[in-house]
């Protein structure tokens, strides 16, 4: 059994029109034991930019707290938030300090970067466990049930989806793929972010 | 023989003093002013920056993030704010230091670093240096205006030799003699941030040599709760509001000041 697929858990994040949107399931497990179907995966980091980290839920919550100070030092010291281009660098480079003993987690992340001309960019990104970074112009997946993410996500997902649409994408693939993975499903969480503001809304999932 | 005692910081002159941190002191006492008053509702604190002039880039200092121009107040983190006289360069140094400590506590504990700890965490690093042979102190002295939940508003100091104390109301940096016996008449105890605003930008005025208050010589910054979220809430006021704050004291001219000290 890979210490990848210990706790479960997926992650997924899609590009629409002016607007990006990440979505988790929340399932904890111990292998096939399911222990609990609260568990937060997808974190934000900036006002515009979430981190979703699938993977060993330990590392969920240590990576969570690293990248919280890597942050905070950025911004304190640069006096700006920081952008979602170089968020995905400091996430890699992070992973890669720990290349010969890597946290077990596959990081997703979305944001919306601000142009020096003022127009709004979609972000995603998403890195292997040593922090390998794949810029997608489309969707990333990660986690248990990305296989099945792919699979589902190649067949719905459309260029420039508004919001809401991108809502119904990215909710209708990632409950569909979890419901083919015994490790990730048990409700999800969705969050749409466009230039100013973020929808965030759960949804039920089968519970078996 | 004169030098004896004074080319290590480590060594002990036969009356028992360290030279060395004597002299750090005293190049504190010549660099700007750095003042601080502890209020009910919240921690205020000006300085006096020193590098001026027409030429002198600002640009950046009227937008940025988090406002002043970063000379001499700085945001430590999100409950603490420092002022800093004394070697700029060393300034900078320390401040990445407390920012660095302040993430560390965040870390470990998931909560923000109590203001003493900050300031204690300092001033271990600075007593290193007053003690471990071939360096030189740090020639310089921090205000620590902070809030943690468990003591509230705090307003603490730190010299060169690692000693540090919390205070009322305190100045460091030149002329800190005349603002300290000045804040000593004025202060009282149940003082609130709007009346504190307006006794340090009194005191601050009286203090500086220059003969007119503004923002191309003065950095300003409070330190508060928010009022919804019971969050403190750090304000480092950028030069544009400086300069509203003085016109709404009054005290945008020497003469009116001098009015003010009558009344």
């Amino acid at each position: 059994m890979s210490i990848m697929e210990l706790n479960g858990g997926s992650v997924i994040a899609m590009v629409g029109k002016d607007c990006v949107a990440i979505a988790a399931d929340m399932r904890l497990g111990n292998q096939a034991l399911g222990i609990s179907s609260k568990f937060e995966r997808i974190f934000p980091v900036t006002d515009r930019i979430y981190l979703g980290l699938p993977g060993l839920a330990t590392d969920v919550a240590t990576l969570r707290e690293r990248f919280r100070f890597r942050v905070n030092m950025y911004t304190i010291k640069e006096e700006r938030e920081i952008q979602p281009e170089t968020f995905a660098h400091l996430v890699s480079s992070t992973l890669y300090e720990h290349r010969f003993g890597p946290y077990f987690i596959e990081p997703v992340m979305a944001g919306i970067s601000k142009t020096p001309s003022g127009a709004v960019k979609p972000f995603i990104a998403a890195t292997d466990l040593i922090g390998c970074l794949n810029f997608a112009k489309d969707f990333v997946v990660a986690g248990t049930a990305s296989t099945k993410l792919y699979g589902v996500a190649e067949g719905l997902w459309e260029p420039d989806l508004e919001p809401e649409d991108l809502f119904e994408t990215i909710s209708q693939t990632l409950l569909n793929a979890t419901d083919r993975d015994a490790f990730s499903g048990w409700g999800c969480i969705v969050h749409i972010i466009t230039k100013d503001k973020v929808v965030t809304r759960t949804l039920k999932g089968r519970m078996d | 023989m004169a030098r004896r005692y004074d080319s290590r910081t480590t060594i002990f002159s036969p009356e028992g003093r360290l030279y060395q941190i004597e002299y750090a002191m005293e190049a504190i006492s010549h660099a700007g002013t750095v003042l601080g008053v502890l209020a009910k509702d919240g921690v205020v604190l000006a300085a006096e920056k020193k590098v001026t002039g027409k030429l002198l880039d600002l640009s950046a200092a009227k937008d940025g993030g988090y406002g002043g121009s970063g000379e001499k107040i700085y945001l430590l983190n999100s409950n603490v704010i420092g002022g800093v006289a004394g070697l700029t360069a060393d300034a900078n140094s320390l401040v990445n230091y407390a920012r660095t400590a302040a993430q560390r506590h965040l870390l470990m504990y998931n909560e923000d670093i109590p203001v003493e700890l900050l300031a204690q965490r300092m001033c271990d690093m600075k007593q290193g240096y007053t003690q471990f042979g071939g360096l030189r102190p740090f020639g310089v002295s921090l205000l620590y205006a902070g809030y943690d939940p468990h003591y509230h508003f705090q307003l603490y100091h730190s010299d060169p030799s690692g000693n540090y104390s919390g205070w009322k109301a305190t100045c460091i940096g030149a002329n800190n003699g005349t603002a300290q016996s000045l804040l000593k008449q004025e202060y009282k105890d149940d003082i609130e941030v709007k009346d504190a605003i307006g006794l340090v930008l009194r005191t601050m005025s009286k203090t500086m040599d220059s003969t007119t208050l503004g923002s191309e010589k003065l950095e300003f910054a409070v330190i508060t709760l928010d009022p919804t979220t019971k969050e403190p809430k750090a304000k480092i006021y950028k030069p544009a509001e400086i300069d509203a704050l003085l016109q709404k004291e009054g005290l945008m001219k020497k003469e009116e000041d001098a009015e003010m000290a009558t009344a």
